[in-house]
């Protein structure tokens, strides 16, 4: 190998410091591996946070575990691997916006993704780029990052599935509020077509609503349409009155420490009270 | 005639001085606005200032059993570490976890010689490197993160610690030749006996019954006495206690550092051109401000998107080595960083310290550490060492190491 030479570069062996650019010598077959495959990526996934590997590791069964700790996703995998097969994105829009410079204006292109399974989870995603394909990825990335769970009731009888939402709830942003109001199982979704598109997302099949503002402003009525399904599980019903059972936490669950379960238990619920 | 026409001239170059300065006022003010106001449309600009290249190290399991010992100056993780210089290995009062006393654990080494691009480059830092140690208990680390926030303390406490070492290419331990490549190679002279428990550290202290093990604290005898030492050490079987491996099952998995260019992994990178759609004076309005604002999100989930982006081009890496004045780290999370008040000058040659390495999270995936509540993780480690790589007396010589943990709490 070429940098075997006695002391031109300094140290023996590969060592880091020093490879320029032209230093191509010694790659092994690291680098041909890398560069052949784009997809298997997706497989190649290292996890940064706890979290990530705790559910790397499959010990977290189910993205309900960790809506219930309210611990925050920072890797989309995480939402991959939970729901991610039966996860569909759209794209909303692709607005360009423009920057005033000494050179001219500088476009880019800001896009508006929804990610949904249909089955009361949703996430809205929003990413500035120079190209329409990196802002659309990005926004894919930000939307796995942000679904949240969708709460369903009943309109009258609790027969079947829950088909709509649990009561009146409405949610703003800027001058936009949007109102969804229960519906009668077949009345089908009572919106306009913006609202309408997160809504199917969310898996809520029949609901009445009502909006106000400017809802020409479509990141605003998305995002107002998103605050609103945000609130449905903040709503106190009384079928929730029940006093709370605290759980362990998935990072408290798997611990070795088995002899001491007692203390953590009221710990948590101490927590919990003090809250 | 000529002086009025220089007159014209003259103000015509006042006039068109005049103009340009306007247009270049008007400019400013407006990207200051832009600026100010859309955080999120800004952040490309900030990335493209100073691009230095950065090299990656990857972990790998080990291919022959001779790569990783220290005369073939190997960059490894976990196990045991290959000490540079093996006689005078650090004290063992630097070798404790300043809150619980435990001896440290090895955490990864990096071969990193200076060469002769950098401008520090001399005879003695033929061969360099740089070993990292921190106690595996969170408690500890949880405690370390306000004592290195503490600028010039009288004792510094810490749990984690860096020491460098360097040797001339002439020394007493290694040949001047580089190593051959089949495992025969041989040090010149036999290190300093080691701990029999965890294989580290300076085994100066022995077995009071035997004699024959030799052990660096009290508490690595008593852990290798309770698993097994205790029916071994009558039966003197002095041959197989002094085996090259260690004894503890609590050390990580050891590994190879392997390197690699980051320049090697840039393939979609150039948003070269951008459409010029003539959309008629189209400023960012209200709504898409609030938009951005509220899903770009703080400074602390920005930082984490571009540190996530910058990684996803290598996902497996552990390691980012670059070592140059300018150099900045990449951080995960935008607070618990350093200012350059916050990094302390170096304690032998008084220069200031700048940034070498990090070590990445991923790091801990690849050593199967548990994922409880007080189990080890942090989101970088950050080394600075002295810039000058001061010569000093023989040696190992204490560097400063930053450590940056995930906020538990939920954004």
């Amino acid at each position: 190998m070429a940098e075997r030479g006695a002391g031109d570069r300094g140290g023996f062996g590969r060592g880091f410091g020093g490879r320029g650019r032209g230093d191509r010598g010694g790659r092994g077959g690291r680098g041909g591996r890398r560069g052949g495959r784009r997809d298997s990526d997706e497989k190649e996934w290292v996890p940064v946070t706890k979290l990530g590997r705790l559910v790397r590791d499959g010990k977290i069964k189910s993205i309900e575990q960790i809506y219930l700790h309210s611990l925050p996703i920072k890797e989309y995998q995480i939402i991959d691997i939970l729901i991610g097969p039966s996860l569909k994105d759209e794209v909303m829009k692709i607005m360009p916006v423009q920057k005033q410079t000494r050179a001219g204006q500088r476009t880019r292109f800001k896009a508006f993704v929804v990610v949904g399974d249909g089955n009361g989870h949703v996430g809205l995603g929003v990413k500035c780029s120079k190209e329409v394909a990196t802002a659309i990825r990005g926004s894919i990335i930000l939307a796995k990052l942000s679904v949240i769970p969708v709460r369903r009731g009943y309109w009258g009888n609790k027969i079947g599935k829950p088909h709509t939402v649990p009561c009146k709830v409405t949610g703003k942003c800027g001058s936009v509020t949007v109102r969804m109001v229960p519906a009668p199982r077949g009345a089908g979704i009572v919106a306009a077509r913006v609202p309408k598109k997160v809504l199917q997302f969310a898996g809520i099949e029949d609901v009445f609503t009502s909006s106000r503002g400017s809802t020409k402003t479509l990141g605003n009525f998305v995002k107002a349409t998103f605050d609103c399904l945000l609130k449905t599980y903040g709503f106190l019903t009384p079928d929730l009155w029940r006093e709370t059972r605290f759980s362990k936490s998935p990072f408290q669950e798997y611990t070795d420490l088995l002899a001491k379960p007692t203390t953590k238990v009221v710990h948590v619920v101490e927590d919990a009270e003090a809250a | 005639m000529s002086k009025e026409m220089e007159f014209d001239a003259n103000e015509e170059k006042l006039k068109t001085l005049r103009v340009s300065s306007l247009d270049e006022e008007e400019d400013d003010n407006e990207a200051q606005v832009d600026e100010i106001d859309d955080p999120d449309l800004s952040t490309d600009e900030d990335e493209e200032g100073e691009v230095h290249p950065v090299t990656l190290g990857f972990v790998e399991k080990l291919k022959n059993k001779w790569s990783l010992l220290r005369h073939y100056f190997p960059s490894k993780a976990g196990g045991t570490p290959a000490w540079l210089d093996p006689i005078n290995l650090p004290s063992e009062k630097s070798s404790l976890c300043d809150f619980c006393s435990e001896p440290l654990q090895f955490l990864l080494q990096v071969y990193g010689p200076l060469t002769e691009e950098s401008t520090f480059h001399h005879e003695s830092t033929f061969h360099r490197a740089l070993f990292v140690f921190m106690c595996p208990s969170m408690a500890c680390l949880l405690r370390d993160q306000h004592e290195q926030w503490k600028r010039h303390p009288e004792k510094p406490c810490r749990s984690v610690k860096v020491f460098r070492c360097q040797l001339p290419q002439t020394n007493s331990f290694y040949s001047g030749k580089p190593p051959s490549e089949d495992g025969t190679e041989q040090p010149l002279t036999a290190g300093a006996k080691l701990c029999n428990w965890c294989g580290t550290w300076k085994g100066d202290k022995v077995c009071s019954s035997c004699r024959k093990a030799r052990y660096c604290s009290g508490k690595h005898q008593a852990a290798h006495w309770r698993s097994g030492h205790r029916l071994a050490c009558t039966r003197l079987q002095t041959s197989l206690e002094m085996s090259e491996s260690a004894a503890s099952n609590s050390l990580w998995p050891q590994y190879e550092i392997t390197i690699e260019d980051e320049c090697e992994f840039e393939n979609e990178m150039s948003d070269s051109e951008y459409s010029n759609i003539l959309v008629s004076g189209n400023r960012v309005d209200e709504s898409v401000r609030s938009l951005m604002d509220d899903f770009a999100g703080d400074d602390d989930k920005r930082s984490w998107a571009s540190f996530q982006e910058r990684i996803s081009r290598a996902p497996e890496q552990v390691l980012r080595y670059c070592r140059s004045a300018k150099a900045k780290a990449l951080w995960p999370v935008h607070s618990g960083r350093p200012s350059r008040s916050d990094i302390p000058a170096c304690n032998y040659c008084g220069g200031t310290r700048c940034f070498e390495f990090q070590v990445l999270p991923q790091l801990l995936y690849y050593f199967g550490v548990q994922n409880d509540v007080d189990s080890l993780d942090w989101a970088t480690i950050v080394v600075y060492t002295c810039e000058a790589s001061c010569k000093g007396d023989e040696g190992y010589k204490e560097e400063f190491a930053w450590v940056q943990l995930v906020s538990q709490s939920a954004p």
